[in-house]
């Protein structure tokens, strides 16, 4: 008799995924379809684990039937939860503009084989690595983790080496070698909590978690491999040849989500499950390196001539900001809203830095160039685009009502009531950088010289412009439904108040 | 941009990021000597546990009933990770086999054809050893990719023209029939990679049999270092079309 269990849907988003990867491997034809299907599918998913979980709250899964100690448990909580929502809602644009991408560079004659051999790898590359991405979102198992790590490592790897180009081919071999290292770091730190504790699920490690020696060092190993994977300042330098040199959907990829899952476990271990052993010190010390990766980022960001490298480092900079929030929850009392404002900028970020990344990419291909000194005036030509990208970088600044707007604002807020007075003047500062790099791109983009130049006008796919737009107004309009999402943040906060030393 | 990154590749007698990296390995090497002297192990592991549900994990060997059964869904990961490489290295480029055929010496194809058959009958046994003592489709599948390189330096003729689709199907019956087996668990109305009582053992060698088939291809493709030269030919149709329209 066959019964089908309603808690199996917690595997869907990583079983739906893994086999359309290995179709599209095998087949070959049509794999946008069958990518196009799968994200439909996995939106599907995630959307009924999202009606399940305000139903019954976090969800807890045993794979294989055993129980925690000895199997693996799989878990859905609020972060979780949301990290899918945005990683379904990404990836279906960028699964849509990747489509538009690549049948426009095909059709351009030049090179064409090149391309089709592209297009024809990057579909079961990108299934494998939002499988990867799912599946450390919901794994619930400090050694699953480092598995699911290196599975997305290995496929971003092979993504950003996608475009064949030298320079890229260098970067992205860098840039395996920097995650192998991370990896390994972390690796290293689960072999010590293996060692102090004997366990590896996350829920028990929390229950049992002292500070000790033994914790001290994994904490350290684990936390050195996740910033470096995450690139946070003075650890980002893989990061802006590898992002910049990839093809236009990749580095949406690697911008938007990759960076994600790495500071998605990082933040995880700090707040959750071995809060009691985080010291203040170290919180200051992370603060400082975003508060860093802020101000520096946005500088070089400010001082690069092409598109894709001002992006690039733009993330950087944006990155700093989720490390700024670390030594805000140092008080007690206002930690769910530090939570509330991480999840914020990660969500807006990803949305807004995946549409800048693909209006870029739209740039490039139509201009021939990125140089944004001889951007001038594209908005003729480009006007989706230029939107897009223009409402992306709103999002970036931090302006009403955008996600950005509201998880900057939780921040300051936090850093106010707190007494930290100085985190908020780092976060203001940024923004007024990010407001002049923004500015710097747009204000080319919509003013036209007046010896207007005509601009070689190739035809372009709809699916290379409104998938950019379509993000981008979701990024802004994340402000408006904000309060949906503390509904589902705090439906773990009273589950983690049940639990035993609750580190939410 | 390009042109920058491969002049700084050119003159690099000192880099700054080298030598954070390298600062970075050493205080970490450091950090990791002297925690070792210094932690102590207060833990014994998961070992009383593995013993205790054993008998119900369908294979004799614990290793085995933990990388299949009770952590089976890391080892489900794992062979993955195993078949992105390839995809990944194939999307690079092609498998870089001499133009010319070499003509291999006398002595070097007698050991090959005695030692390829060989190898590929310990890997087999290796495989069915899983079940109670050390063994598995990682050992096998590294014995059967250890046969495969052996070929492949040997440049036997016809390894030049193997099929890419054939080649795939191998490469992905092991994580297809992994993934179908665990997938029978929900199908059950249980987890996902919830064996079947009765027939876990079987099922497990079957698991073990197919996965190592492809993680020796696996490896063997890896050290060809290519996808096969007709991989692309399925879709070169179009350019060609594109190109005669070009020119009417």
């Amino acid at each position: 008799m066959t019964i089908f269990n309603s808690s199996a849907w917690i595997v869907a988003p990583i079983i739906i995924p893994l086999i359309g990867g290995l179709l599209c491997f095998l087949w070959r034809r049509d794999t946008f379809f069958i990518a196009l299907f799968i994200s439909l599918a996995n939106l599907l998913s995630v959307t009924t684990l999202l009606r399940q979980f305000l139903l019954f709250g976090p969800l807890r899964y045993r794979m294989g039937g055993w129980e925690a100690p000895l199997g693996i448990a799989l878990r859905l909580h609020g972060p979780a939860l949301l990290m899918l929502l945005m990683t379904a809602v990404s990836g279906i644009g960028i699964t849509l503009y990747a489509r538009g991408y690549f049948s426009f560079r095909i059709s351009a004659l030049k090179h064409n084989n090149r391309h089709e051999q592209q297009e024809r790898f990057f579909w079961p590359l990108w299934l494998m690595l939002w499988t990867a991405l799912n599946a450390l979102f919901l794994s619930g198992d400090i050694f699953n983790l480092y598995v699911t790590l290196e599975l997305v490592s290995v496929s971003a790897a092979a993504l950003a080496a996608l475009s064949g180009k030298p320079a890229s081919q260098i970067a992205a071999f860098r840039y395996l070698l920097v995650s192998l290292l991370g990896s390994l770091s972390y690796l290293l730190g689960v072999v010590f909590v293996y060692k102090t504790y004997g366990i590896l699920d996350l829920e028990m490690l929390r229950q049992i978690a002292t500070p000790g020696p033994g914790l001290q060092m994994a904490l350290t190993l684990m936390t050195l491999g996740l910033l470096l994977k995450t690139a946070l300042f003075p650890l980002h330098f893989w990061l802006p040849p590898a992002h910049a040199n990839a093809l236009a959907p990749v580095s949406a990829i690697l911008s938007g989500l990759v960076v994600k899952g790495s500071f998605f476990i990082l933040f995880t271990l700090w707040f959750e499950i071995f809060a009691s052993s985080i010291t203040a010190n170290a919180l200051d010390l992370i603060g400082l390196l975003g508060a860093g990766a802020v101000i520096w980022g946005s500088l070089q960001a400010i001082r690069q001539q092409r598109l894709k490298l001002l992006v690039t480092y733009s993330t950087v900079a944006q990155l700093g900001y989720l490390f700024i929030a670390f030594p805000l929850t140092a008080t007690e009392n206002i930690s769910q809203e530090v939570w509330t404002a991480v999840t914020f900028m990660v969500m807006a970020h990803s949305f807004a830095k995946t549409a800048m990344f693909m209006a870029a990419g739209t740039i490039f291909l139509q201009v021939g160039h990125d140089r944004i000194r001889d951007l001038a005036g594209i908005r003729k030509s480009l006007p989706i685009t230029s939107f897009a990208y223009a409402i992306a970088g709103v999002n970036l600044i931090g302006l009403p009502p955008s996600g950005g707007f509201i998880g900057k604002w939780l921040l300051l807020t936090a850093a106010l009531t707190s007494g930290q007075w100085h985190w908020s003047l780092v976060i203001i500062a940024g923004s007024l950088l990010a407001s002049v790099y923004v500015f710097r791109v747009v204000s080319r983009l919509f003013l036209t010289p007046d010896e207007a130049i005509i601009q070689e006008c190739r035809p372009h796919s709809p699916l290379q412009e409104w998938p950019a737009l379509f993000l981008a107004i979701i990024a802004l309009l994340l402000g408006l439904i904000a309060p949906y999402f503390s509904l589902i943040l705090e439906t773990t906060e009273i589950v983690a108040n049940l639990a035993p030393g609750g580190g939410l | 941009m390009i042109i920058k990154s491969r002049r700084k590749n050119k003159r690099r007698p000192f880099d700054p990021i080298l030598l954070l990296v390298l600062l970075l390995t050493i205080g970490l090497t450091a950090l990791l000597i002297k925690a070792n002297y210094t932690i102590p192990v207060t833990s014994f592991g998961l070992a009383a546990e593995v013993a205790r549900f054993q008998p119900r994990s369908g294979v004799e060997s614990p290793v085995t009933a933990v990388l299949l059964n009770f952590r089976g869904y890391d080892t489900l990961l794992e062979v993955m990770i195993l078949l992105i490489a390839v995809i990944g290295v194939w999307s690079l480029t092609k498998a870089p086999f001499p133009q010319k055929a070499v003509k291999t010496s006398p002595v070097q194809l007698a050991v090959v054809r005695l030692l390829a058959p060989l190898m590929c009958l310990v890997a087999a046994y290796l495989v069915w050893q899983g079940s109670h003592l050390a063994g598995g489709a990682f050992q096998g599948g590294a014995i059967l990719g250890g046969a495969g390189v052996l070929l492949l330096v040997a440049e036997l003729p016809w390894l030049r023209t193997i099929h890419s689709r054939p080649l795939r199907i191998g490469l992905l019956i092991g994580p297809l029939f992994f993934l179908g087996v665990a997938l029978l668990g929900i199908i059950n109305g249980r987890e996902l990679l919830t064996y079947p009582g009765k027939w876990s053992g079987s099922l497990l060698l079957l698991i073990e049999s197919t996965c190592a088939v492809s993680i020796g291809l696996t490896l063997a493709s890896l050290f060809a270092g290519g996808r096969p030269a007709d991989d692309l030919i399925g879709q070169t149709k179009t350019p060609a079309c594109n190109r005669e329209q070009k020119r009417c």
